[in-house]
């Protein structure tokens, strides 16, 4: 699943998976306020991101997302790396009435080791 | 248009009728994509906002619409502005992680950065206390207190981790912030910096942003429970009500001159005032879907609050 993402990826002209664990880490500290990806950790503002590499847009059942997300999803969104990618850059341009803070993570590298991150603590 | 300064006449727009014949309700357009978060208006009326998507300072005088705007930087994203009790807006940037000042007249913007070692701290918002001295909030699980005089600043982690979202400063003197993903808020030592944690009744109940009335008890918007909470410092209590409407969520919570307590409720995409003394609330829908109002603030006959969804200002003049 991993290679076939990443291969995804590539062709839709990101970069690929970099081996820095540690940078990914160090970005996701902009969304660690709202956002956890430790199992089971999920009273949070935002929902728990822990296996989101996959995941339908505004499903996961222990939080209440708002009507864009849950639309969104409904409309068959699927959180890949693409997706995430695009949502990252600029929320509110890739789903309007998003309740997400986050004003957006500008630099290309920044989404792609956060989504590294990410895809680890993808089960 | 001037390099650094976009200037635009805006248009002014009429809402429908409030709820309340008491309240005038004025929308103000701003440049599209700015993503107003917090505002704020000073005593000369004008008012500051954060642009967070745009990493700008926003300046609107209401007199005329003009709205200018300010770059922080290219990596800025602010997220909440005051003015200080030197009549500028001070900033908590978050893409620089600085405690940020801009300069009413001559638009100078001065930086103290937090310590390197604190790494990223989401800084969320700030208030002065009377002894001139600014202090903030990092949501990713610190406080801190920055005295522009000296420079000297100081950060402290927040007792329960992440979660220390608004902040404010009773008419005595005293400093509260509350913590969102810690669901509590906190009295602050002004001298040492110690906080001290304050349960509300309601547990998990997301206590989101803090405001102080006249006589320093604390008003609370809880984002999960929905409800607005009172805390009395000199008896200790808490008193509870639900805003109205299904499932409502508090954002944003602000208590007016005439110690009126205002609240952002999303769920019904609206302003809602809550009497304290008939314990009655009043609502005032938003005519833009997914307004997404995150903070207010105001000045004795005035209410401002940024429509996050929809860049826009919306002021409630109360007569």
């Amino acid at each position: 699943m991993g290679l076939l993402v990443g291969g995804a990826a590539t062709l839709a002209g990101l970069s690929p998976p970099r081996a820095d664990p540690g940078r990914g880490e160090r970005v996701f500290q902009r969304c660690f306020a709202c956002h956890s990806v430790a199992a089971g950790e999920d009273k949070l503002p935002g929902p728990n991101l822990r296996g989101v590499i996959g995941r339908r847009a505004g499903t996961l059942a222990a939080f209440r997302f708002s009507p864009a997300l849950v639309a969104a999803g409904a409309r068959g969104l699927v959180w890949t790396r693409e997706t995430l990618d695009a949502y990252l850059a600029d929320p509110s341009l890739f789903i309007p009435g998003t309740e997400m803070g986050l004003p957006g993570l500008r630099e290309s590298d920044d989404r792609r080791d956060v989504i590294d991150f990410l895809e680890r603590r993808t089960p | 248009m001037r390099r650094g300064l976009l200037a635009l006449i805006v248009t002014l727009l009429c809402l429908p009728s409030p709820a309340a014949a008491d309240v005038a309700v004025q929308a103000y357009a701003l440049p599209p994509g700015g993503g107003p978060h917090d505002v704020a208006v000073g005593a000369d009326g004008i008012v500051w906002y954060t642009a967070q998507r745009g990493g700008q300072l926003g300046r609107l005088d209401p007199a005329t619409g003009k709205v200018d705007l300010i770059s922080l930087g290219p990596t800025a994203a602010p997220h909440g502005v005051i003015i200080g009790p030197d009549g500028a807006p001070w900033v908590t940037e978050g893409g620089t992680n600085s405690i940020v000042r801009v300069d009413p007249h001559t638009r100078e913007v001065k930086r103290w950065a937090l310590p390197e070692s604190r790494g990223y701290v989401n800084l969320n918002t700030a208030t002065f206390d009377k002894r001139g001295r600014i202090w903030f909030t990092g949501q990713n699980g610190v406080y801190g207190r920055l005295d522009p005089a000296t420079g000297a600043m100081q950060v402290w982690d927040a007792p329960r981790g992440r979660g220390p979202y608004g902040i404010t400063t009773t008419p005595d003197g005293q400093v509260y912030y509350a913590s969102l993903a810690g669901s509590h808020i906190a009295r602050v030592d002004l001298d040492t910096g110690a906080a001290t944690v304050i349960e509300p009744p309601t547990k998990d109940q997301g206590a989101r942003r803090v405001w102080s009335d006249s006589r320093g008890r604390i008003w609370v918007s809880e984002w999960n429970s929905g409800n607005v909470s009172r805390y009395d410092p000199g008896t200790k209590a808490w008193k509870t009500w639900k805003l109205p409407g299904d499932r409502p969520r508090a954002y944003a919570v602000y208590v007016d001159a005439r110690d009126k307590v205002w609240l952002s409720e999303w769920t019904a995409n609206a302003m809602v005032r809550f009497d304290p003394e008939t314990e009655t609330f009043e609502a005032f829908p938003s005519d833009r879907r997914g307004a997404n109002v995150r903070q207010i603030l105001g000045r004795p006959g005035e209410v401002w609050a940024p429509e996050s969804g929809a860049d826009r200002l919306v002021v409630y003049r109360v007569k």
